[in-house]
């Protein structure tokens, strides 16, 4: 009968009003949230062992350096200079093997040998994990990072003209690969296993721990202190303008793929705007709910008050106008995870098509659901505020 | 005690205003004034429903202005009946729908001694119309009975008869009384010149 009571006056316009309003934030926000999820992958998944924040900058290479030993070196006022910006975290660099490298594989019964090249950045730039990326003087063993696109260009490129068997990440990485590393001289000599850990897409390299490099220099090494001639850059945000103008500026370039982390800046910053509008929306639907719900309640101030001048518990005085604020705000939330679903079916496929792996389903909606349980409650504390003020 | 809007003024003699009045349960009160004397605003602070008012009320002995919200609730369930002068039925409901809706909170009467309340005030057969298109007089015996669906200590009535013929006067005075004294409790009432025809040592006092 109370609730009969209460509800005279409501405005079915106005609630309709909030949940399409509440429906349409909340649906974008699930929505944008899922796509996020699923179509990062595209641009992050990719390379575990070199985050996308990190930046592998070289100068450019003009024809009159061909010639010129050093010419596309950094200097330590260089690199100093690039330290000090203020898009720069941490700056690490490339340091290279001062001996000459011969790398050669048995494979049943084929012999098969190439002069390889060492680099080396330090290890807080690279994330193998494991322990596995460690070198300790006295091992047999290095662990190697090379390039996928090695991989690919052997694959694809070599194994194919020269009748040998394609192989896949971890065929490769059980490979033993005998190293054999020469002084410049000829008179030093050093034979090691070499064992890959790892594929990198974004470092166009074979790279070795630093503790090996320094010991294998130190043994090895003309002892000729060589400059740097690529850095590694841990950027604060990869998709800053200000980067691309000081690289332009002092001539210098990004090496591998850059085209992944702008892509992923980019739609971080697309999903970014989507999600703002999302809020926007359901941050009014919010207020359109708070607002009809006090003016209904303002509306039937005198019955509010004559229940409690009847003795009313207030909790039972608020309970009708609760039940519509709950309902309201479950049934928006409910038909938005339905929408962000639907939507999903619709780009699942051609986004796998592409590459993607779809990510966790959860993140929408429980992003949606947690806005709405703040909604509810601030709206239910206000509900229960109206009561108490009409007590007096 | 005083309401705030009477202490700049200077108030003729008074048993309740500036000074200690003790309302015991068991009794009956008539208290009478002129309109405007302060009748409906003492039946509001004593019910908790206004505050304005110097001085202090006490519930054996507990100061009613440290009283929270769910405990006057719970005391106009259990303690405290009141009939306000407005009424405050709800015009929409009938009559019987109106004292359910209080009963419903107390549970305290049985559906035949409501039907025998409403024969007893003669309104049996409105018992189902809109309470919003009864007289003045049928609405006040309906607030009358609607009082009285509750267990109380104290019932206030504020000019509970004042559209009343003498007849039904006394039939609400003696239902009202009859239910009183089972319950051991008081009866407050007020009256600017229609007092309730109660039977028995009534207390008078002048506001």
């Amino acid at each position: 009968m109370i609730s009969r009571l209460l509800r005279k006056n409501t405005s079915p316009a106005r609630i309709a009003g909030f949940l399409l309003s509440n429906f349409i934030g909340l649906a974008i926000i699930v929505g944008g949230l899922q796509f996020y999820e699923d179509a990062s992958s595209l641009f992050t998944s990719d390379d575990s062992f070199v985050k996308s924040d990190f930046l592998v900058v070289n100068k450019r290479v003009t024809s009159a350096d061909t010639w010129q030993k050093g010419a596309t070196s950094f200097t330590p006022e260089e690199t100093s200079e690039l330290r000090s910006q203020p898009w720069v975290r941490d700056v690490g660099e490339f340091s290279s093997a001062d001996y000459r490298v011969m790398a050669s594989v048995d494979q049943g019964g084929r012999g098969m040998s190439t002069l390889l090249f060492f680099e080396s950045i330090p290890d807080g730039f690279v994330d193998a994990g494991g322990g596995a990326w460690s070198f300790r003087e006295g091992e047999e063993t290095v662990p190697l990072i090379i390039s996928k696109d090695y991989l690919t260009l052997y694959n694809f490129g070599f194994a194919n003209s020269a009748g040998l068997p394609q192989m896949s990440e971890s065929i490769m990485s059980g490979i033993p690969l005998r190293l054999t590393l020469t002084s410049e001289d000829g008179s030093r000599r050093k034979v090691m296993q070499g064992r890959v850990v790892g594929y990198s897409n974004r470092l166009n390299t074979i790279l070795v721990p630093r503790s090996f490099m320094e010991w294998s220099n130190r043994e090895l090494g003309s002892g000729k202190a060589s400059l740097p001639s690529r850095l590694i850059v841990d950027v604060s945000s990869p998709g800053d303008v200000a980067i691309k103008d000081y690289l332009e500026a002092h001539n210098l370039e990004v090496a591998g793929d850059k085209r992944g982390s702008s892509a992923s800046y980019l739609l971080k910053v697309i999903v970014g705007i989507v999600l703002a509008v999302g809020i926007v929306i359901t941050l009014l639907s919010f207020f359109i709910l708070l607002l009809s719900m006090s003016l209904l309640m303002e509306k039937n101030r005198d019955k509010l008050h004559s229940l409690l001048m009847l003795g009313c518990p207030v909790k039972d005085v608020a309970a009708p106008y609760i039940r519509i604020v709950v309902v309201a705000s479950g049934v928006a939330w409910l038909c938005a995870v339905a929408c962000g679903e639907a939507l999903r079916a619709s780009y699942i496929r051609p986004l796998e098509g592409l590459g993607a792996e779809s990510g966790g389903w959860w993140l929408g909606p429980a992003v949606g659901l947690l806005l709405t349980v703040v909604m509810t409650v601030v709206n239910v504390a206000s509900v229960r505020r109206k009561v108490v003020a009409s007590f007096r | 005690m005083l309401p705030r809007v009477f202490v700049a003024e200077s108030i003729p003699f008074s048993d309740v205003w500036k000074s200690t009045l003790s309302l015991r349960k068991g009794n009956l009160y008539l208290i009478e004034a002129a309109s405007g004397g302060g009748k409906s605003s003492l039946c509001s602070y004593i019910y908790g429903a206004r505050t304005d008012y110097e001085g202090r009320l006490l519930f054996d002995g507990e100061d009613a202005a440290g009283i929270k919200i769910d405990r006057w609730q719970l005391l106009r369930r259990e303690s405290l009946a009141y009939l306000p002068q407005e009424l405050s039925l709800f015009p929409e409901l009938t009559a019987m729908q109106n004292i359910e809706l209080k009963n419903s909170l107390t549970g305290f009467a049985e559906k035949g001694r409501i039907e025998e309340w409403l024969h007893i005030l003669g309104i049996d057969s409105r018992r189902d119309y809109p309470v919003g298109r009864m007289s003045v007089g049928q609405q006040q015996r309906v607030g009358l009975i609607r009082a009285i669906c509750q267990p109380f200590d104290f019932i206030l009535l504020d000019e509970p008869v004042s559209h009343l013929d003498e007849e039904n006067n006394r039939k609400a005075a003696r239902m009202i009384v009859e239910e009183a004294t089972r319950q051991g409790a008081a009866i407050i009432s007020t009256s600017v010149g229609n007092p309730l025809l109660m039977e028995g040592e009534v207390i008078k006092l002048k506001l």
